[in-house]
């Protein structure tokens, strides 16, 4: 086998729009495939655990009259608080689904949240 | 039409509900330049409404418990957002009392009846006895419970009748007695069912129609009294209560007849003071006496059907009346007739299993077009259907100016409509629209059934 043929339709391939190439010789027969329409949605690895928003509402660190500072970095307890999702009637504790450092907020003090909005991202 | 008016323009609407109806109220909400909130749940991400929409918010995960049917969440994102107001749409919290109350708490406006009337409405002896007040037959009855002297009772309302259990529920405690000879056995085993699954054995009676057609009447109402009906739809043929094919006029509706289905509809909302869109349900006798069923507190699935023999927006409409607005036009223009028209609800079911749920991936989707044809729904090429909601994916509503025009238009429609990588119930539609009792306009709620049953025997015999 050629190997300097597939690695020249390997380099060329990648520059073209194509899925799938196939190619014959005597039989004279091209095969090709081209790229779906849509593209693929990205996919990433992450060792941060996400912590998303349980409602849609507002988003307060802590209750009327208390604080609570969450600094990026610090360390964090499994089911430490992170605060509240207030709605119309009810208010959503917001806890660290697993403990390690906070490395993001992505939320701040009274902000509109949507359901399932990631708040924090914690590193395990 | 008079009265005074305490008009309040909204400024934005947030629609409580998905698929076509969402589309359909977000429609009229940009003709009408008011801007729009969708909700959603994570299961609807790709859905149209959410594109649609001016600004969408995911309300909940895909369970419709915790999305859809979740107060808090759509309140919430209705106050969030600045809406003015809520359209509930179809199904989901439409009637539900606790709902509109919700929204009316929170100071923005229910596009719908009040809480009070959904809950009156929504019992059903409630909204009987506001019928009898009003004068609009209902199905005779024993009215209340029968004793020892149950014999005198049947005979006063006459076979073939229907024994009921008074705490009854699911079919358990009930028997269809057709003659007098048959009462007292039938009555003693009813009794006994009743006895033994709710612990209670008093019985009541109530009249039997046979060959029944369900027939409904749109109506609206303002604030200040005003109430206009519209021409009847007749809904008869269902499946297992659901129904397939609504359409208007109904070929079986004389025109006297319709004058007194529209009497008796404005009669009943009247009485129940009601403010809104709505709809009176009757079943209608072979011999053409109409009984009160129930009012439907919202918009309907059908409503195209009537939009397109009045000519009218309902939707716009329902928010008019919820804007506080006088009734835009008269009963006369409510009432006209342009043209004849009929929805086949398509759904993505198996009427080849026992319509079986069906959902999936359309891997193609092009609907029947043409002059006097309408495609109300939310699908497109690619989008996958969710297993979590109703299997409606679209309406198929055509129109023509006579009834003979307008079944050939249908099975235009029907022959065209091309649905790939899901089953559908467009088979089953090609199948009604050539029967010859329907086509002949000799409907009642039994059809359906009997054309699966004829269906089965073919298929036996071959």
């Amino acid at each position: 086998m050629d190997t300097k043929l597939v690695k020249e339709v390997t380099d060329w391939l990648k520059t073209t729009d194509l899925a799938e190439f196939c190619y014959g010789k005597d039989g004279d027969s091209i095969e090709i495939k081209t790229r779906e329409a849509l593209p693929e949605p990205a996919q990433f690895e992450s060792s941060l655990v996400s912590v998303c928003s349980p409602a849609v509402g507002i988003y307060h660190a802590a209750e009327k009259g208390k604080t609570l500072s969450l600094v990026q970095g610090q360390a964090v307890a499994q089911a430490a608080p992170l605060g509240w999702v207030e709605t119309v009637g009810k208010k959503h504790k917001v806890t660290a689904p697993c403990a390690g450092k906070l490395q993001a907020i992505a939320v701040q003090e009274g902000a509109v949240v949507e359901f399932g909005l990631p708040l924090f991202f914690i590193e395990p | 039409m008079s009265g005074k008016n305490n008009v309040t323009s909204f400024q934005k609407v947030l629609v409580a509900n998905r698929g076509e109806i969402a589309l359909r109220i977000l429609r009229t909400l940009k003709e009408m330049n008011i801007k729009s909130v969708a909700v959603y749940s994570e299961a609807d991400r790709n859905s149209l409404h959410v594109r649609m929409a001016d600004e969408a918010v995911c309300i909940g995960p895909a369970s419709s418990s915790q999305s859809y049917l979740n107060i808090d969440a759509i309140v919430t994102a209705a106050t969030i957002t600045g809406a003015d107001a809520v359209h509930p749409g179809y199904g989901f919290l439409s009637e539900n009392a606790e709902f509109a109350a919700a929204v009316a708490k929170a100071g923005l406006t229910f596009i719908g009846p009040s809480a009070e009337t959904i809950s009156m409405l929504g019992v059903k002896s409630t909204a009987r006895k506001i019928a009898v007040k009003a004068g609009v037959a209902v199905t005779p009855g024993s009215d209340g419970v029968v004793g020892a002297n149950y014999h005198a009772a049947a005979r006063k309302i006459g076979f073939p009748l229907m024994i009921k259990a008074a705490l009854g529920g699911g079919g358990k405690g009930m028997r269809a007695c057709l003659k007098e000879e048959d009462l007292d056995r039938m009555f003693k085993t009813a009794q006994a069912e009743a006895r033994a699954n709710f612990g209670d054995d008093r019985m009541y009676f109530e009249k039997l129609v046979l060959n029944p057609r369900h027939i409904e009447v749109q109506v609206a109402a303002d604030n200040y009294g005003n109430v206009v009906a519209f021409a009847e739809r007749d809904c008869s043929l269902q499946r297992r209560h659901q129904k397939l094919v609504e359409e208007s006029p109904s070929p079986f509706v004389d025109s006297k007849t319709r004058l007194q289905l529209q009497e008796a509809a404005c009669k009943v909302v009247k009485a129940a003071k009601y403010g809104g869109l709505g709809t009176v349900e009757f079943l209608m006798a072979p011999t053409k006496e109409f009984y009160f069923m129930e009012v439907n507190t919202r918009l309907q699935v059908e409503h195209p059907v009537t939009e397109e023999v009045c000519g009218h927006d309902l939707v716009k409409l329902q928010i008019q009346l919820a804007q506080g607005e006088v009734l835009p036009f008269s009963q006369k223009e409510a009432a006209a007739i342009k043209c004849h028209a009929i929805e086949h609800r398509i759904n993505a079911e198996d009427s080849e299993r026992n319509f079986a749920p069906c959902p999936g991936t359309v891997s193609e989707w092009t609907p029947a077009g043409g002059l006097g044809v309408r495609v109300d729904s939310h699908m497109y090429t690619g989008y996958a259907i969710p297993t979590y909601y109703d299997s409606l994916i679209a309406k198929l509503i055509v129109t023509a100016p006579d009834r003979a025009r307008l079944l050939a238009r249908s099975r235009r429609c029907l022959s065209e409509f091309l649905v790939e990588g899901i089953k559908t119930t467009l088979p089953f539609h090609q199948k009604i629209v050539v029967n010859s009792d329907f086509v002949s306009g000799n409907t009642d709620t039994g059809l359906i059934e009997r054309m699966l049953k004829q269906e089965k025997e073919n298929e036996s015999q071959s």
